[in-house]
């Protein structure tokens, strides 16, 4: 892989991330509705007054010179001001997305932990009973809507064993000592083990929730391309050469059969990522999807521009990474 | 089993177990709430939402306090009273302290009501909570612990409005500066700040140097737990299932369906206070069919309300026979309320020329789909052929405020949180005000209700009032619906809190009980 070629794709990144800020400006721009008019409620103004919260949003200005002023600013870093948390959206980005990010990673671990041993082995003995159930089991999980699946945890390991709390990141009187704002993370660092410990034990269950919609999915994805790796006539001629099964199986036929695994398991990752509002709200998990979420309500036009976009920024990052690994996975791949 | 995998396993297995056993680090003598919403921000003078205000005004007072029945009350000072139409003093308590510790002075009042009500006074931008405050002009300090109010007109409403406002230290809010104040708080509040995880909980302890709040509510004196958290959980099952599984003492916004199991878990009751929201459908008056007044009565007749708030709202919402919740000021019985009787809806769409019915549609949110829905259904049996439309609140207000207004009716509600008729009656019923979603207009409910805007006298303001919900009941601009409840759930463990009508949740009284 050569670094010429990595800069290259990363420069073709400039043009997708403009894109999406166009679409997204012109959809919350379009989109009827006054942040103005939610922002002042019922309560007594005065068309004075109004104008004036107008002009401090900067929605006196018309649209072309407030996208490119969006543009401009968001270089520099600067995503301008919440209409209605008041201050630097930035801010509030970089509050939510340490959880959003936590809970991502350990749901795509749990995933991926479950989905390729499952998928080896349904593929191994394709039409068994183990295969059958896995079937079963991962369109289950596929059908089973989140918030429903979530509340169902909830009423029974919480509510009724009393073993798991039902919302929050952390028991609120343990010490969360900052770095990253993952909290895992950050207490493992300072050694702080009974909040990691804490921490672990209020991740888990909204992390199951979304991580195993998403390991039936891997999972089919997984077996359907290990048959297929299994039936390639190099894997015939190791074995005929007497290989190891394990190695066989690991070596030749995996890691051939990983690449489809991969791919999708970025584009999930990006699902996770905007997309886990239900569960961040049932799990009252402090996320960045749901505070766009309210942000769309209340039209506050900065917050839902930076959110989308740190999202999509996240979302071609992982699939970027992703294409690095193909190569990784399988030399012959070139980028 | 190779010897290299048993520690692995082993580790495995440990984790699993650390897992399973529960931690409880929170203490027994911590009070948690779990809310719907977590706040915009800490500055008191930097939003205008009723959540936000409920958890900080347990780390801030006010000048005044509202008592659950409604009554504003002194807080921070001892005495408040008018000297003449537009100047209020008032008289500050003596031991008040900050939680930096510095004692609170008539400087601290003006300059709190300054940052609300002057133009860009707060950091460089204007309070969003200016308009709370009308025509307050200036606040004058007498001495040290003396303050009057100086109003540019007379504006018998504003004791009412010195509840939400709560009071800043300005040596404090010089040093940290204006921005600082969105995260950290220094209030004359029952509890002191701790840490506020954002989108999670805002936690709060028990403020030793408390001066004991207004004695008028007792018992005065220091809050009663150690620590007091608000755990923001938005989901409703989850709300719910936190006060079950014993997470959490308080829980607002109980969903009626859900009323039931926690009654049975036996661990929490049912609380509820009448809301501050008047819940009603405007009807068109400027065009066909409702410039009718027999078809806006046919309308109200036709409408079988006691059914619906049974069925519907699980008994949780107190009908009315006009504008006024029966907690407002002003509010008196004895307006005669249109009885559900669809003979007689008929017969006044038969005077009216629509013996043959008419096609309308009522506006809604999708909240109250349900609603809409049902009450589209009974007016079309006596010939109102209501279908329902559901819209999106932005989109959907902005129409109805209009003052071209082109669609037939709006299930809408409007709240007065001071639980004055200036804040609900003014702005829905007078001529083209803000509110007036139906176009109503009346020379003498307008003429009323201005003069009832600058009366002083407390009994002739109410008549006044009275008066003019007696012409509005009579002209029926409306379908007059109901005000719901607020619905909590309130461990059986906590006593000293109960909701009032103003939806706060002040946790300086509450306590547990053994």
């Amino acid at each position: 892989m050569r670094f010429g070629v990595v800069l290259e794709r990363l420069a073709q990144l400039i043009p997708v991330l403009f894109g999406v800020c166009l679409v997204v400006f012109l959809m919350v721009t379009l989109t009827p509705g006054d942040p103005v008019e939610i922002m002042l409620g019922n309560e007594r103004s005065t068309p004075e007054q109004a104008e004036e919260l107008r002009r401090q949003m900067g929605l006196h200005l018309p649209p072309h010179e407030r996208f490119f002023a969006f543009i401009g600013n968001a270089v520099t870093g600067d995503f301008g001001r919440s209409f209605f948390h008041r201050r630097p959206v930035i801010e509030v980005i970089a509050e939510r997305l340490p959880a959003t990010l936590e809970l991502t990673i350990v749901a795509m671990t749990i995933a991926l932990g479950l989905a390729i041993p499952l998928g080896i082995l349904a593929a191994l003995k394709r039409g068994s009973w183990l295969d059958r159930v896995a079937t079963m089991v991962s369109l289950a999980g596929v059908s089973m809507p989140g918030f429903w699946f979530g509340i169902m945890l909830i009423m029974l390991f919480a509510v009724h064993l009393g073993w798991m709390p039902v919302s929050g990141r952390v028991d609120y009187a343990l010490e969360v000592p900052r770095l990253t704002g993952m909290i895992l993370f950050d207490s493992l660092a300072h050694g702080r083990f009974d909040t990691f410990r804490d921490a672990l034990h209020h991740i888990l269950m909204p992390a199951l929730t979304l991580g195993l919609a998403m390991s039936a999915l891997l999972m089919r994805v997984t077996r359907a391309s290990m048959i297929e790796v299994l039936q390639q006539d190099y894997i015939l001629f190791a074995e005929a050469k007497g290989i190891g099964r394990a190695r066989l199986i690991l070596r030749h036929g995996l890691r051939n059969a990983l690449i489809p695994t991969v791919t999708v398991a970025a584009l999930e990752t990006g699902y996770l990522l905007g997309g886990n509002t239900i569960v961040e709200t049932v799990f009252g998990w402090p996320g960045l999807a749901r505070v766009i979420v309210e942000g769309i309500f209340s039209r506050d036009y900065p917050l839902v521009q930076a959110g989308v976009l740190v999202i999509a920024l996240i979302y071609v990052g992982v699939n970027f990474v992703a294409d690095l690994l193909y190569t990784l996975i399988n030399p012959r791949v070139k980028l | 089993m190779t010897k290299r995998r048993i520690p692995s396993l082993l580790a495995s297995a440990a984790l699993l177990a650390m897992l399973v056993a529960v931690s409880a680090p929170s203490s027994a003598a911590d009070l948690r709430v779990g809310f719907t919403q977590d706040a915009l921000t800490l500055d008191p003078a930097n939003h205008r939402k009723r959540e936000t205000e409920t958890i900080i005004r347990n780390i801030y007072d006010g000048v005044m306090t509202q008592a659950a029945n409604g009554e504003v009350l002194p807080e921070l000072v001892e005495s408040f009273r008018q000297i003449d139409p537009t100047t209020y003093e008032a008289v500050l308590r003596r031991n008040v302290k900050f939680h930096s510790g510095e004692p609170m002075t008539a400087e601290d009042i003006k300059f709190t009501f300054d940052r609300l009500t002057k133009d860009k006074a707060m950091g460089g931008e204007t309070s969003p909570r200016q308009s709370l405050l009308g025509p307050l002009q200036d606040t004058i300090v007498v001495d040290a612990h003396t303050v009057r109010f100086k109003l540019k007109e007379p504006w018998p409403v504003f004791p009412r409005m010195l509840p939400v406002q709560e009071v800043v230290s300005k040596a404090w809010v010089t040093r940290v500066g204006d921005a600082a104040l969105a995260g950290q708080a220094n209030g004359t509040g029952p509890f002191r700040l701790v840490e506020w995880r954002r989108g999670d909980s805002i936690i709060m302890e028990r403020f030793a140097d408390y001066y004991g709040g207004t004695p008028a509510i007792p018992p005065a004196g220091p809050a009663r737990v150690d620590r007091a958290i608000f755990k923001i959980i938005p989901e409703n099952a989850s709300r719910v299932a936190a006060l079950l599984a014993g997470e959490v003492e308080i829980i607002n916004e109980v969903p009626i369906h859900m009323i039931g199991q926690i009654e049975r878990s036996g661990r929490a009751r049912i609380a509820k206070a009448n809301g501050t929201r008047t819940f009603f459908i405007a009807l068109n008056v400027t065009k066909p069919p409702f410039n009718d007044v027999r078809v806006r009565r046919a309308a109200n007749h036709a409408v079988d309300k006691k059914l619906l708030i049974d069925k519907l709202l699980g008994g949780a919402a107190t009908s009315v026979a006009g504008v006024l919740s029966p907690e407002s000021f002003g509010f008196k019985p004895g307006i005669r309320e249109y009885r559900h009787d669809p003979e007689q809806a008929r017969k006044l769409m038969a005077e009216a020329g629509l013996s043959g019915g008419v096609d309308v549609t009522i506006d809604t949110e999708g909240a109250f789909k349900d609603q809409a829905e049902a009450i589209a259904a009974m007016l079309t049996r006596v010939g109102i052929r209501a279908k329902v439309q559901v819209w999106e609140g932005a989109v959907l207000t902005p129409v109805w405020r209009a003052q071209n207004k082109t669609r037939d009716m709006y299930l809408s509600s409007w709240g007065s949180g001071a639980l004055d008729p200036t804040g609900i009656f003014v702005p829905t019923l007078k001529t083209k005000d803000r509110g007036n979603s139906s176009g109503y207009s009346n020379a003498e409910v307008d003429r009323l209700l201005t003069l009832a805007d600058g009366e002083l006298d407390p009994a002739k303001r109410a008549d006044m009032y009275h008066q003019a919900e007696r012409i509005v009941a009579e002209e029926a601009p409306w379908l007059f619906l109901w005000v719901p409840q607020d619905i909590y759930a309130i461990s059986n463990r906590v006593r000293g809190w109960e909701p009032g009508s103003d939806s706060r949740i002040n946790l300086h009284r509450a306590h547990f009980v053994n």
